[in-house]
C-alpha cells in the first residue's frame, strides 16, 4: 500500500512540475533558515551540559553590597581561600576546582618568534575531574603532578608541534618554561570553557606578585565551581560558604550562592565576565522566526494544493467509488507532503553544506554539517516532521472529504471557507515579510544615523597602540617619563606621523567609572556624582579635532598638572557656580581647577547616552598612544611604529588597531542583527512571491474561460490584468494594515536600546507598501499579461 | 436483491419542492440485466447513484440483500459497496497517473488484498480482455474503447455482485459501443453478474432483459 501511496505522489508530483518546482525551492528556502537557526538554539540551550555530573555542578558566585544607593556587584569569581575552605569544610562538595586569568592573553615564544595566544587560563589540579575532556595524549596526573605543566587542545599542539606526540615538549609561555603534560580533543562548541591553553595553577600562585595577596580575602579572583554530592542540600551548602566568608572577611558584605552550571550560559546581570554568554531571550526569539519562516514556506504548499484541489477532485472521487476510504486518501495526501518535504530537506542540507561558511561568521563558531551527530538528527528529522504535518493536514482532511458524488456533479468543491483560509495564509505570509521589510529598513537607517552622525572627534587616519604595562612596570616615574618621551620622539622624527598624543583609554569606549569620587565649590555633598574620568596629554585635543565650549585645552610642563577639562554633560550634572572657567575642582583627592568646556563627544557607543566626563592631565605619558598619520602615509607610519616597537619593547608582539575600525566594531551586534533581519526578509519575501506566484498562475488558469469572455466582449489588456491582479493586492494591502502597528511596535522596542536614535517616519511604512506592492504586481501580472493577450479563441476552445 | 420502495428526491426552489424522482418502486432480481432510460433531467442518473450508494433519497427505503441502506452507519455501507458493486462511467474516469495494471489494482489495495493473490488476479483480468500487451500504458496512451474495457476491468476486479453503468457508451463510436455492449451481456450470462445501465440509446438498452423508461422522475414503463 505504501509503494502505491508514493507511487502515486511522485507521478502527481512529476506532473505538475511547476507547481512542485515552486514547492521544493520555497520549502528548502525555509527549511534552510530554520534548520541553521535551530543548530543555533540548540547549541545555546545545551551549554555545558556534556559533563556527565552537569546537574551537580555548581559555580561559586558573590554579590557584593556597595553600600551606596543599593547597588549591588554580582562576580563569578571568589577569593582564593574559599576554595581551599569549602572543600575541607563542607561535607556536601564531593570537588572542586578554580581556574584563574580566564581568557586573558599570553605570549608563546616560538621558534623566536611571539604569538600571543587569547584562550588562556590557569586551572587547578582538579579542573579535569570535575569536568569532562577527552585526553588525546597523555592524562591528568601528570598535569596535576607538576607545577608547571601546560595542557593544551587539539589544534594548539599540531600549530606547534606537528602531528607528533608532544607530550614532555616544552612550551614558553611569556617568561616561564612550562612542559606539555596533557593534549585534550578541541573544546565543544557548547563549552563556556573554550581554553586552548591550559596552564597549571600552581604555576600561577607561586609567581611572587600574586603569592604576596593570594591568602587575602578581598580579592574576588578565582571563578571556583563545586561538585555536590548527589544527596547534598544546596541550601545547605550556601549557608555554610556564607558561614565560612563570615568567619573569615571582616565586615563581610558579600551574598554567597551557588550558579548551576547549566544556566551559567544565560547568566545576565553579573558585573564583568570573561566567558561568553548567550541571551535566552534572543534564542526564543530566533527560535519563532525560524518556525515561522519554515511556516511561511509551508504555506506556499498548503495553498498551492488545496487550490488544485478542484483538479485533484476527479481522482479522488474516483478513488472513493472504487473503494478508498477516508484513511487511504488522507495518507496518500500525506505521503505526498512527505515526499517533498524530505526532497526539500535534501536540497536544504545542500544548501546548509554551502552556506555553512557565512553562518559560521555570523555565529562566529565553527559549526560543522555532519550527519553523524544525534543532535543534527534531532533537529533534521524534528524539521521533516513539522514540515510534513504542517503541508500534509489540511489538503489531506479537505481532500479527503470530497463527496464524489459532488465531484461529478460538477459542483464546485471548493468551499468558501476554503479560499478564505488560503487568502488568510496568504495574508499571514505578505504581514511578516512586511514586518522584516520595516524591521530591516529601520535597523538600516538607525546604523546609517550612526555612522553619518558626528560623534565630536575625527578619527581618521588615526592608529591606536596600547603599550603593555608589562614593558614599563619595573621603571620608575622619571624612567616612565624618558620611556615615553623616546617613544614620542621616535614616532614623530619618522617623518610619516603628523601627531601624536597619548590617553588612559580608548576614546570611543571609555569603560571606567567612578561614583562620589568628585567634588567642587557649591557641591551639594548629597548628590554622588557619576563619572568617567579620562587622562589625556596636550595634543589630544587637536590629533582627534575635539571642539572647546570655553577656555582652554591642557598645556605642556607642569602648568596643568592638577588641572581638568569637563564636557558639556559635567557641566549641566553639576551645575557650579560661574565662571566655571578657574573653579575649584577635585577628583580622587587631587584638587586643581577647571580650565576648559569641551564640546560633549560619544566616549561610548550611542547606545548609551552622553555622561559626565572629567579629562585630567596625564604628564605626557599613558598606557594608549595614538598616531595620526599624515595624508597618504599610512603604510610609512605603520613601518615607523613596528620599527619603533621592537626597539623599546621586544618582548611583545606589535599589534594596533584602526581608530575607524574601532568604532566600527562597537556596533558589530547591530550590524549582525542588521544582516540577519536582512537575510530574514528577503528569505521571507522570496517565499511569499513564489507562493503568489503559484496563486496567481493557477486562478489565471481556471479564469481562462472568463478571460475568453470578457475579451470577445471588449475588455482590454489592462482591464483584464487589473481584474486578475487586484484580488491579491486587497491581500498585500490588508498584510501591510496587520503588519504596520507589529513592526513599529518591535522596530521602537528595539531604537529604545540606543540613546540617540531616529524616529520611525512615516515614510519608512510608505516606502514598505509600495515596495509590497511593486512585489506583488510584478509577481502577478506576468500571469495575467500572458492570460490577457493570449486569443480568446483559444481560451475558449479549451472548454 | 435490491427493493426500492417510495423513493423520492427533490430541491427545494423557493420553497417549493422540485422532484428528481418521486415515489419510485423497483424490485431487481439477483442477474439481472437492467437498463434505465429516459430524457435528460428525468433523474436516471441519480436514481443509479442511489442504487451505488453514492446518494441517498429524501425519502424511502432502499433493501440490498435485505439490508437497509440508510439505516446503515458510513463504515457499514462502505464495506457492503465495495465488496458488491462496482462502477462504470461514460468519461471512464481511470486514474491518469496509474498504469493499465495499476488502475485495475486499486480496488484491490483498498480491500487489502494480499499481493500475491492481486497479481494472480489482476493477471487473469488482463488475459481475460486481451489486454497483457497495454498493461504499461497509461489511460492517455489509449483509445476510448480501450479505455473503457480498463474501466470495466477495474469495476470487475473485486468480483462485484452487481455492475452500475452510467452510459458506459456515451463517448464511444458505435462499433466500440457494440463490443461493450455484447461483453455486458457476456458478464450477465456467464458470471451471473447483476446489471444496471442507463443509456439513451434504444439499441443499447434492449440488450437488457429489462427496461424502466424514467420521465420527471417517475417510473413511465416498466418493460420485462
Amino acid at each position: 500500500m505504501l509503494r502505491n501511496y508514493l507511487k502515486t505522489a511522485f507521478r502527481s508530483l512529476l506532473k505538475n512540475k511547476f507547481t512542485t518546482a515552486i514547492n521544493l525551492f520555497g520549502l528548502s528556502v525555509g527549511m534552510t533558515a530554520a534548520v541553521f537557526i535551530f543548530i543555533w538554539v540548540q547549541n545555546e540551550h545545551s551549554f555545558d551540559n556534556y559533563h556527565p555530573s552537569n546537574q551537580y555542578i555548581y559555580r561559586i558566585t558573590n554579590t557584593i553590597n556597595l553600600g551606596t544607593n543599593n547597588d549591588t556587584w554580582k562576580w563569578e569569581t571568589s577569593p582564593y581561600n574559599l576554595g581551599e575552605f569549602a572543600l575541607k569544610e563542607i561535607p556536601g562538595i564531593k570537588n572542586l576546582t578554580r581556574c584563574g586569568n580566564v581568557n586573558s592573553s599570553h605570549n608563546i615564544i616560538y621558534k623566536n618568534r611571539i604569538i600571543p595566544e587569547k584562550n588562556c587560563a590557569y586551572v587547578d589540579s582538579n579542573w579535569f575531574s570535575v569536568f569532562k575532556y577527552d585526553f588525546v595524549y597523555g592524562d591528568p596526573s601528570a598535569f596535576n603532578n607538576n607545577n608547571y605543566a601546560v595542557a593544551i587542545t587539539e589544534s594548539k599542539a599540531k600549530k606547534y608541534f606537528g602531528t607528533a606526540n608532544p607530550i614532555g615538549n616544552i612550551l614558553k609561555i611569556d617568561t616561564l618554561n612550562y612542559t606539555v603534560e596533557a593534549v585534550v580533543k578541541d573544546n565543544p562548541l557548547n563549552s563556556s570553557f573554550q581554553f586552548d591553553i591550559m596552564m597549571q595553577m600552581g604555576s600561577h600562585i607561586t609567581q611572587p606578585r600574586v603569592a604576596k595577596n593570594i591568602h587575602s580575602w578581598g580579592n574576588f579572583n578565582f571563578p571556583t565551581y563545586v561538585l555536590l554530592q548527589d544527596n547534598a542540600n544546596v541550601q545547605k551548602v550556601t549557608g555554610m560558604l556564607n558561614a565560612i566568608m563570615n568567619r573569615e572577611r571582616e565586615k563581610n558584605s558579600a551574598n554567597t550562592t551557588l550558579q548551576p552550571l547549566s544556566t551559567m550560559h544565560f547568566e545576565t546581570d553579573l558585573q564583568s565576565t570573561s566567558l561568553p554568554h548567550g541571551n535566552r531571550k534572543t534564542t526564543y526569539i530566533f527560535s519563532v522566526l525560524g518556525i515561522l519562516l519554515l511556516l511561511t514556506a509551508c504555506i506556499n504548499y498548503v495553498n498551492l494544493t488545496t487550490a488544485k484541489a478542484s483538479l485533484r477532485s476527479k481522482e479522488v472521487g474516483i478513488k472513493k467509488i472504487i473503494g478508498a476510504g477516508r484513511k487511504h486518501l488522507f495518507m496518500q495526501f500525506i505521503v505526498e507532503s512527505f515526499l517533498i518535504s524530505i526532497v526539500s530537506l535534501l536540497l536544504s542540507l545542500l544548501f546548509i553544506q554551502l552556506l555553512l561558511p557565512v553562518f559560521n561568521s555570523i555565529t562566529e563558531k565553527q559549526f560543522v554539517l555532519t550527519l553523524f551527530s544525534f543532535t543534527m538528527w534531532k533537529i533534521l528529522l524534528s524539521t521533516l516532521i513539522v514540515a510534513t504535518i504542517l503541508n500534509g493536514i489540511y489538503p489531506a482532511i479537505m481532500l479527503s472529504s470530497f463527496k464524489p458524488i459532488e465531484v461529478f456533479r460538477g459542483k464546485t468543491i471548493l468551499k468558501l471557507n476554503d479560499a478564505f483560509v488560503r487568502k488568510s495564509l496568504v495574508v499571514f505570509q505578505f504581514s511578516l515579510s512586511v514586518i522584516l521589510i520595516i524591521g530591516s529598513i529601520v535597523i538600516f537607517k538607525q546604523l546609517k544615523h550612526i555612522q553619518n552622525s558626528n560623534p565630536g572627534y575625527n578619527l581618521s587616519q588615526v592608529v591606536s597602540m596600547e603599550i603593555p604595562y608589562n614593558a614599563y612596570r619595573k621603571l620608575n616615574d622619571e624612567q616612565q617619563e624618558h620611556f615615553f618621551a623616546a617613544i614620542r620622539h621616535e614616532l614623530l622624527n619618522s617623518g610619516a606621523v603628523e601627531g601624536l598624543t597619548m590617553g588612559g583609554d580608548q576614546i570611543i569606549n571609555v569603560g571606567n567609572f567612578s561614583s562620589g569620587n568628585v567634588d567642587w565649590d557649591g557641591h551639594d555633598t548629597a548628590f554622588q556624582a557619576t563619572v568617567s574620568p579620562y587622562s589625556a596629554d596636550a595634543d589630544f585635543q587637536k590629533v582627534f579635532q575635539l571642539q572647546m565650549k570655553e577656555g582652554r585645552w591642557f598645556h605642556e610642563g607642569k602648568e596643568d598638572e592638577h588641572n581638568y577639562i569637563l564636557n558639556e554633560s559635567a557641566l549641566r550634572m553639576f551645575n557650579m557656580h560661574t565662571p566655571v572657567i578657574g573653579q575649584r575642582f577635585t577628583m580622587g583627592g587631587d584638587t586643581g581647577k577647571v580650565v576648559g568646556i569641551v564640546k560633549d563627544f560619544h566616549y561610548q557607543s550611542m547606545h548609551e547616552k552622553i555622561g559626565a566626563l572629567v579629562m585630567k592631565y596625564n604628564n605626557g605619558y599613558d598606557s594608549y598612544i595614538f598616531l595620526k598619520a599624515a595624508a597618504g602615509k599610512i603604510p610609512a607610519a605603520l613601518q615607523a611604529a613596528a620599527t619603533t616597537w621592537k626597539k623599546f619593547i621586544p618582548s611583545e608582539p606589535f599589534e594596533y588597531t584602526f581608530m575607524d575600525e574601532s568604532f566600527d566594531r562597537l556596533y558589530k551586534e547591530d550590524r549582525k542583527i542588521s544582516s540577519l533581519v536582512f537575510i530574514f526578509s528577503i528569505i521571507a519575501v522570496v517565499i511569499a512571491a513564489l507562493g503568489l506566484f503559484g496563486l496567481a498562475a493557477f486562478t489565471t488558469e481556471i479564469r481562462t474561460k472568463e478571460i475568453g469572455i470578457r475579451k470577445v466582449l471588449g475588455a482590454g489588456v489592462q482591464s483584464i490584468v487589473f481584474l486578475l491582479s487586484k484580488d491579491f493586492i486587497k491581500l498585500a494591502l490588508l498584510a501591510f494594515v496587520i503588519a504596520s502597528p507589529i513592526a513599529w511596535y518591535f522596530a521602537n522596542k528595539w531604537l529604545e536600546d540606543f540613546a540617540y536614535r531616529i524616529d520611525i517616519s512615516w515614510w519608512i511604512f510608505a516606502i514598505t507598501v509600495v515596495l509590497a506592492m511593486i512585489i506583488t504586481i510584478v509577481t502577478v501580472s506576468s500571469h495575467a499579461i500572458k492570460a490577457a493577450i493570449s486569443s480568446p479563441v483559444n481560451n475558449l476552445r479549451s472548454e | 436483491m435490491i427493493q426500492l420502495e417510495k423513493i423520492s428526491k427533490w430541491y427545494n426552489t423557493n420553497g417549493a419542492r422540485n422532484f428528481v424522482l418521486k415515489d419510485i418502486h423497483l424490485d431487481i432480481e439477483e442477474g439481472a440485466f437492467l437498463s434505465i432510460m429516459g430524457p435528460s433531467g428525468s433523474g436516471k442518473s441519480t436514481l443509479l447513484n442511489i442504487i451505488g450508494m453514492l446518494d441517498t433519497s429524501d425519502e424511502g427505503n432502499y433493501r440490498f440483500f435485505g439490508e437497509s441502506v440508510f439505516d446503515l452507519k458510513e463504515k457499514k455501507r462502505t464495506e457492503l459497496y465495495k465488496k458488491n458493486i462496482g462502477y462504470i462511467f461514460q468519461a471512464y474516469h481511470l486514474i491518469d497517473e496509474l498504469t493499465v495494471y495499476e488502475n485495475i489494482e486499486t480496488p484491490l489495495l483498498y480491500q487489502d488484498v494480499k499481493g500475491s493473490e492481486r497479481k494472480a488476479m489482476v493477471a487473469d483480468m488482463l488475459d481475460r480482455f486481451n489486454m497483457v500487451g497495454k498493461k504499461d500504458l497509461f489511460p492517455s496512451q489509449l483509445s476510448g474503447g480501450q479505455q473503457q474495457l480498463v474501466g470495466i476491468a477495474r469495476a470487475l476486479i473485486a468480483k462485484p455482485k452487481l455492475l452500475l453503468a452510467d452510459e458506459p457508451t456515451g463517448n464511444l463510436n458505435s462499433k466500440q459501443g457494440e463490443e461493450i455492449m455484447e461483453l455486458f451481456k457476456k458478464i450477465n450470462t456467464e458470471d451471473k453478474i447483476t446489471i444496471i445501465q442507463v443509456t439513451h440509446s434504444e439499441k443499447n438498452a434492449a440488450y437488457g432483459d429489462r427496461i424502466i423508461d424514467l420521465l420527471d422522475g417517475r417510473i413511465q414503463q416498466n418493460i420485462q
